[in-house]
Order: C-alpha cells, then sequence, then structure tokens
C-alpha cells in the first residue's frame, strides 16, 4: 500500500485538519502513515499545502510527480501546486467554479464555495466537503465512507455528526 | 503502544517519560508546540511539573540549566534562531556541565518556512562541543528525548536535540511507553565554587581540559552505541551515502524507488564523529556522497579522498532537501542517467493569485500600519520593525528594515542619528518587547535618541501559535505601560477601535508631541489578535461588509495600501468583498475609502 494525498488550499480553510483526520483513518486501517503540515508564517489567507504519505515511506515531503491525489480547497492553489501531481495518473480533485484553466492532468471539478454560499452547508466544513466529493470520485482512494466517519468521531466527537453530514451530503451529490 | 503524534507531541511526551520535570522555553515557529503540548500532558496527568513560556531563549535556558547543575532532568526548548539568544549561556555550560540531564532542543527550519535564516544548530553543538542527535521522523524524536537525557547525564554535558521542521510539524504512528510512572530526580545542590563558579582562567582552563576529554568520551560512545552496529548492516554496493536526519530520508527513498546501486549510512549524533573510522569505511567504497540540511557539518569533520558533497558541488547549498534534488546529485555523480522522476513543469503562473503572508484579516496591525503610513509618509520617514506577526506589514510598506527579535529599537536609535532628518517608527509586539526589546529602549532613553516607538500589544504571542505572554499571565505585576514609565518617559495609550479614524486620531496626536520632544515617543496600543477566540469575540463588531460600487472609483487605495484579504476586484473591476473571508471588524468603513463605498453589508442577503 502506498497511496500520496497532497491538501493545498489556504490559511484558515482546515487544510491541516485534513491530515489529521487521513492519519487517524490510516492508523484504525493499520497503514503506516507520514505527513507533514504548514504551521507560523500561514495563518489567515496564506498559501497552505500539507500532504499525507499512506503506506511505507521514509520522508515526510510528497514530492513533485508524485502525488496520486490533491485535494484542493480553492482553485488558484490547485495550479499552484499542480506539478506535485503524478502527471500520469494522479487525480485532482478541486473547488471551482466554471472558470478553471485548461489543465492536462485529470481533474474533477466542483463548485463547493457556490454550495455554502447557497447555504446547504456551514463554509467551516467545506475541507470536509472536499474530502467527500474525493471519495466519491476517486477510484482508488484507500478509505471508505464507514473509516473516515469513524475517524470524525475519533478526532472530536462533539462536532463528529454535523461533519458526517457534510461528508454524506458530498458523496450523494449528483 | 501506538499514538499518531506530531513531532512536537513527541517530543513533549517524550520528556515527560524521560521524566524531565522542568522545561522553559521561548516559543517560535517551528518549535512552539514542544512547551504547549507539555503543559497539556501535564494537566492531564496531573503532574508536579515546572512548563512556563520565559521572557527569552537566554532566559529560558539558563532557568533549566541551573535546574540540571542541581540534579534535576531539565529542557529548554527554541528555534535556532533563539539559540543565537541563548548561545551565551550555552558556551558556559558546555564548560562547566551538568549533574542531572540538560537537554536543549532546538528546531531548525532549512527551506527558510519561517525564519531569518536557515541556519544549523548541529554546527552550533559542535562549537559549544556537545552532543548531538539529529531525528528523522516523530518517532525518533520521542526515542532520542529518552536517549539524550541518558546521554546527558552520563557524560555530565548539555545535549542538544536538533529537529528540523519536516519533523516538529511531520505526523506519523509512534511507538510509545505505555504507563510511565513519572519520577524525576530531586533537586540537591552541592557546593563546589570551582566548578559552578569557576573564574578564569584557573577552574576555567582545567574544565576546558577536561570538556575535550568528555568529546573524546562521546565521540567514542557515538560509535560503539550508534555507529558500529549500522557498519555491520552495510551489504557493500557502489556508493555509500552518509546522511543524517531527515535529509536521510530522501536518499533512502529515491534509492528504493529508483532501485539504484547505493546504500546509506544514516549517522543518528553528527557530532562528535569518530572519523577515523569513517574515514576508514569510505575507503572500502567507490565513491561517498554526504547528503545533510542545512550545512556540512558532518562534511568538515571528514576528510576521505573519495567523498563528495556540498564542497565538491555535488550536493546543493541552501533550501531543504527534495527527492529531486537528491537525484541530482546522484546524476553528477554519475550513479544515475535518466531524466529526473521527481520533476514535473509549473502551471503557467499568470492567472494564479499571489497570496504573500498576510495579517489575518480583522488584525488591528493592519489598521495600526496603515494610520501610520498615512500620518508618517514614506519619503520622511525610516520605518523599522521587528520579529512576530506585524514583520508581515511588509505588505502594506510599512517595513523598511527588520533584523532580528527585539533589534527595531536599537535599530531606531541607529537609524535616528544616522537621519536625524526624517522621522523615524519603530514597530514591536508585546512579546518581542518583553523579550529584548526592553534593554533597546533603556539604551535610547539614556542616550535620548529621538524616534516613535509603537508597541503593538495584542497579548499574545500570535504568530508562533498564541502563547501566553509575561502581561497576559500576571497583568496585575508586568505592564507595558509601567516598564516605560519606569525609565522615566510617559508613555502614550490607545485602547485600539476598529474605526480608522480613531487610529488616524491617535497617530496625529503622536505627530504633534513628536514635534517638540528631545526623547523617544513611546506609544502601546492595546490590541487583540483575531484568532485569540477569548478577547476578539468580544472586541470584533462581527459586522459583514460589503461594497457600493456606485461608490467604488477604482482608486486602489484599499487594494494597494490597506491590503485586507477578503478585499479584491470583481469583474466589473469594482471591489467586491469576499464574505467567508471576512472576519467582521468593520475597520474599514469609516476612514479607510476616500468615496466611502464599504457600507454594512445587508445580511438578510447573505446566510
Amino acid at each position: 500500500m502506498r497511496y500520496q494525498i497532497l491538501i493545498t488550499g489556504f490559511g484558515g480553510q482546515g487544510a491541516v485538519f485534513l491530515v489529521k483526520l487521513l492519519s487517524i483513518a490510516s492508523s484504525l486501517k493499520g497503514y503506516n502513515c507520514i505527513g507533514t503540515e504548514n504551521h507560523g508564517m500561514s495563518q489567515r489567507g496564506g498559501s497552505v499545502s500539507c500532504g499525507i504519505k499512506i503506506g511505507d515511506f521514509y520522508s515526510p515531503n510528497i514530492d513533485e510527480n508524485s502525488a496520486d491525489l490533491i485535494i484542493a480547497l480553492e482553485k488558484d492553489e490547485a495550479l499552484r501546486y499542480i506539478h506535485f501531481l503524478n502527471q500520469k495518473d494522479g487525480v485532482l480533485v478541486v473547488n471551482s467554479d466554471d472558470k478553471f484553466d485548461k489543465i492536462k492532468q485529470k481533474h474533477i471539478k466542483f463548485d463547493a464555495f457556490a454550495k455554502a454560499k447557497n447555504g446547504d452547508f456551514d463554509i467551516g466544513g467545506l475541507n470536509v466537503y472536499m474530502l467527500g466529493v474525493a471519495m466519491k470520485n476517486v477510484e482508488n482512494f484507500p478509505f471508505s465512507f464507514d473509516e473516515i466517519a469513524r475517524s470524525l468521531e475519533i478526532f472530536n466527537p462533539k462536532v463528529s455528526s454535523k461533519n458526517t453530514q457534510i461528508l454524506r451530503l458530498a458523496m450523494e451529490e449528483k | 503502544m501506538k499514538q499518531i503524534l506530531m513531532g512536537n507531541e513527541a517530543i513533549a511526551l517524550g520528556l515527560i517519560h524521560a521524566d524531565v520535570d522542568v522545561v522553559s522555553g521561548y516559543p517560535g515557529t517551528p518549535s512552539s508546540e514542544i512547551l504547549t503540548n507539555y503543559q497539556k500532558l501535564k494537566d492531564k496527568l496531573n503532574l508536579t511539573a515546572y512548563a512556563e513560556w520565559a521572557t527569552n531563549e537566554k532566559v529560558g535556558y539558563e532557568v533549566a540549566y541551573a535546574n540540571a547543575m542541581s540534579g534535576k532532568n531539565s529542557c529548554a526548548t527554541m528555534k535556532q534562531v533563539g539559540l543565537n539568544v541563548a548561545s551565551d549561556a550555552l558556551m558556559s555550560s558546555a564548560y562547566i556541565g551538568n549533574i542531572g540531564a540538560m537537554l536543549l532542543i532546538s528546531a531548525d527550519d532549512p527551506g527558510f518556512y519561517s525564519s531569518q535564516t536557515e541556519q544549523d544548530s548541529r554546527t552550533f553543538a559542535k562549537f559549544a562541543r556537545i552532543p548531538v542527535l539529529d531525528p528523522a521522523s516523530p518517532q525518533e524524536a520521542y526515542d532520542f528525548v529518552k536517549l539524550g537525557v541518558e546521554i546527558s547525564r552520563k557524560f555530565e554535558s548539555p545535549f542538544m536535540l536538533r529537529p528540523v521542521m519536516r519533523v516538529g510539524h511531520a505526523r506519523g504512528i509512534c511507538e510509545v511507553e505505555e504507563n510511565h510512572e513519572f519520577n524525576p530526580p530531586k533537586a540537591n545542590f552541592i557546593k563546589n565554587t570551582n566548578r559552578w563558579a569557576g573564574v578564569p582562567p584557573g577552574p576555567r582552563s582545567v574544565q576546558g581540559g577536561e570538556l575535550l576529554n568528555k568529546v573524546e568520551q562521546i565521540r567514542d560512545y557515538n560509535l560503539q552505541t550508534f555507529i558500529s552496529p549500522k557498519i555491520a548492516e552495510l551489504k557493500g554496493a557502489k556508493t555509500l551515502c552518509i546522511s543524517s536526519g531527515v535529509a536521510s530520508t530522501y536518499v533512502r527513498e529515491a534509492i528504493e524507488e529508483n532501485k539504484l546501486d547505493a546504500e546509506v549510512l544514516k549517522l543518528d549524533m553528527p557530532y562528535p564523529l569518530p572519523y577515523h573510522k569513517l574515514n576508514e569505511l569510505c575507503k572500502s567504497y567507490e565513491q561517498v556522497i554526504i547528503f545533510e540540511e542545512p550545512y556540512p557539518c558532518i562534511e568538515e569533520q571528514l576528510n576521505a579522498p573519495n567523498l563528495l558533497g556540498k564542497f565538491s558541488g555535488h550536493v546543493h547549498q541552501i533550501h531543504e532537501f527534495s527527492k529531486e534534488k537528491v537525484i541530482e546529485s546522484f546524476k553528477k555523480a554519475r550513479l544515475f542517467n535518466d531524466s529526473n522522476p521527481y520533476q514535473a513543469s509549473k502551471f503557467n503562473a499568470h492567472s494564479i493569485a499571489s497570496r504573500p503572508p498576510t495579517l489575518c484579516p480583522g488584525c488591528p496591525h493592519r489598521d495600526v500600519f496603515y494610520a501610520m503610513t498615512r500620518t508618517f509618509r514614506s519619503k520622511n520617514s525610516i520605518y523599522v520593525s521587528d520579529i512576530g506577526c506585524y514583520t508581515l506589514g511588509l505588505n502594506q510598506n510599512a517595513i523598511d528594515s527588520f533584523l532580528c527579535m527585539g533589534a527595531s529599537v536599537s535599530m531606531a536609535s541607529g537609524f535616528s542619528l544616522a537621519h536625524p532628518e526624517k522621522t523615524v517608527i519603530s514597530t514591536i509586539g508585546d512579546s518581542t518587547f518583553l523579550h529584548s526589546g526592553v534593554t533597546g529602549l533603556i539604551n535610547a532613553i539614556y542616550q535620548k535618541h529621538k524616534f516613535i516607538l509603537l508597541i503593538m500589544d495584542n497579548s499574545i504571542a500570535a504568530m508562533t501559535g498564541r502563547q501566553t505572554t509575561p502581561e497576559r499571565s500576571n497583568p496585575e505585576n508586568i505592564d507595558i505601560k509601567r516598564i516605560v514609565e519606569g525609565c522615566g518617559i510617559t508613555c502614550h495609550e490607545y485602547v485600539y477601535k476598529p474605526d480608522m479614524n480613531k487610529t488616524l486620531d491617535f497617530m496625529k496626536e503622536l505627530k504633534e508631541i513628536y514635534k517638540t520632544s528631545d526623547m523617544p515617543i513611546v506609544a502601546v496600543i492595546r490590541e487583540f489578535c483575531v484568532l485569540d477566540k477569548e478577547r476578539s469575540n468580544k472586541l470584533l463588531p462581527h459586522k459583514l461588509v460589503s461594497v457600493d460600487s456606485d461608490k467604488c472609483v477604482e482608486c486602489d487605495t484599499c487594494i494597494s495600501k490597506y491590503k485586507c484579504p477578503p478585499m479584491s476586484y470583481g469583474e466589473n473591476h469594482k471591489v467586491e468583498i469576499d464574505p467567508f473571508l471576512c472576519a467582521g471588524c468593520a475597520a474599514c468603513i469609516d476612514g479607510l475609502c476616500p468615496t466611502d463605498a464599504f457600507v454594512l453589508a445587508d445580511l438578510g442577503e447573505e446566510k
């Protein structure tokens, strides 16, 4: 088992939350994992990228041309880090409206901002929503709905039911 | 027992499992979560232990070290530039040694993610002649803390743990002790003037000689304990890669993924090295490449004829490692001839929004900087600033120079001497002022340097993760205003309001006072950090703002000078506000826009 997920976005969008969540899911499944997080200069609004390598790896960093999946919480942050995607087989899942640049890499586009603006879910759950979009659309995603729901519960039982609902909403989206 | 831990959490847990009960340090990314997590664990497990932030790194080191002199297990935490501040104490403590354990954790930042320099604390250990362990993962960080306590007690020497950002902020599964019985050693300071207060040249020169002996013993210990077992496991390949810490992980992955004829010797203790043995080992390989970040600490200790590394130009000299860089080195060494598998072309960046590090939406610093640059125009002023969130005032062109913690005050003195015709304005935060700005102020008052000092007091060390500051913890006793008054001058005070007109008025008052002064003009601005929920929830008006597009004339004041992240040009070339980013401070409504285009948002339309 070897799978590398890069999360990109800007400060305040909850990219680090997803890394923590996926590390819990990895451990539940008995996979090794190592990830890296941003702290310090990137607070609110700065560019953020962090990742998790699931399986047998040594280095905490995802290299260029290596990520199996990029979950981009914002469209510019998808393009900024697109060279980290495995150019042949990797998949980009991006929160974007129709105006996303033409790219040759495999990608799935979903306008989660519009959904949040519409009041379908709270903007604070954007990260979990995009994770759900990835889970629904990416064939070899390493975790099931139940495994992520269980990880949400372990991470923070207080808000897990709300987050699980957002996850389900994303996965039920047509 | 397995736990998922971030490196700095693993270190904190390691400290408890190593029976360390005194931890003192100063926050600095990427080291800050060590002490924070130790505090959390201590409270959760209900342990009797001391874990507090010191006013600066030197103070933190000295508080911990006196405990180690007394036989306790102690630790000081900081980042690499903080070690510069603590280095005076470190150098002497290496000579004198300790009875208990003295752990110095200095976190490095290869790649300059949140630091002014990329300096290598391992070379500082070499300079001070103390042993250093270089962990490659959260697991090793945990293990090495426990090992370090043993080493420090065994050799009566301060010991350094040198994690890098990719260890402290890495997250992984760690095997940790279960049900540790916390049993720290008791203090028992035994008076011995020759050792603990040895004056030069007599006792100190003796200690200098003893230190050299100690280094030889540790060198041998390093060989027996760490290196020999690893040499025994080497299988023999064409190329040997010598490495340490996180650098070794990139090398190992690159070799395995590309099936190269090379193997890795990872040095856990990169100083002091048994160089005779290692030089000898190098002879049995065609070539040896040394991979380390960021400085050539191992390379400087070895001198076999077939060594390749930073000196020979085979390994890069600045920025953190990546597998791409490792492969480039292998290509130069003719071990790899294909195209680099870890390279992909970047997206043509013209359409990507740039996101330089910036102050958070709603941060009072933004208003203070804006009012400052409006009142004291750039061409007549020199703006000096310091290390902390306010460094982000660079975006607003509110900073001409900054150097290191606390330097803004003494640099303002210097600039006022060089340019008496200009108004020199220094900005500094509360934690930084108390860290080392206060000494500069005493100097400035005593020598009557004329400048303006704005102490931007948000009552927290915000950038490093909102650690408490002396004034926040103990407001009855420590008050910046009274400290300034204690130096014999007036301290002007402004309690920040999210209303630009009020902030501008205060700046204008300072400008008037400055005209007739022959002393530094000092003001403390009482602010809050928007991420500090305890205060900001009460102080933010939570009013969302929108733009009246009929009034917006695209004058660019808000975009190029105020620079609040939610503000950007929309499709009709008028300014728009992103409701997801707006913090609701409403500071922009009055006094910012020349045509008053910012208005309260109609919340009926927004959900």
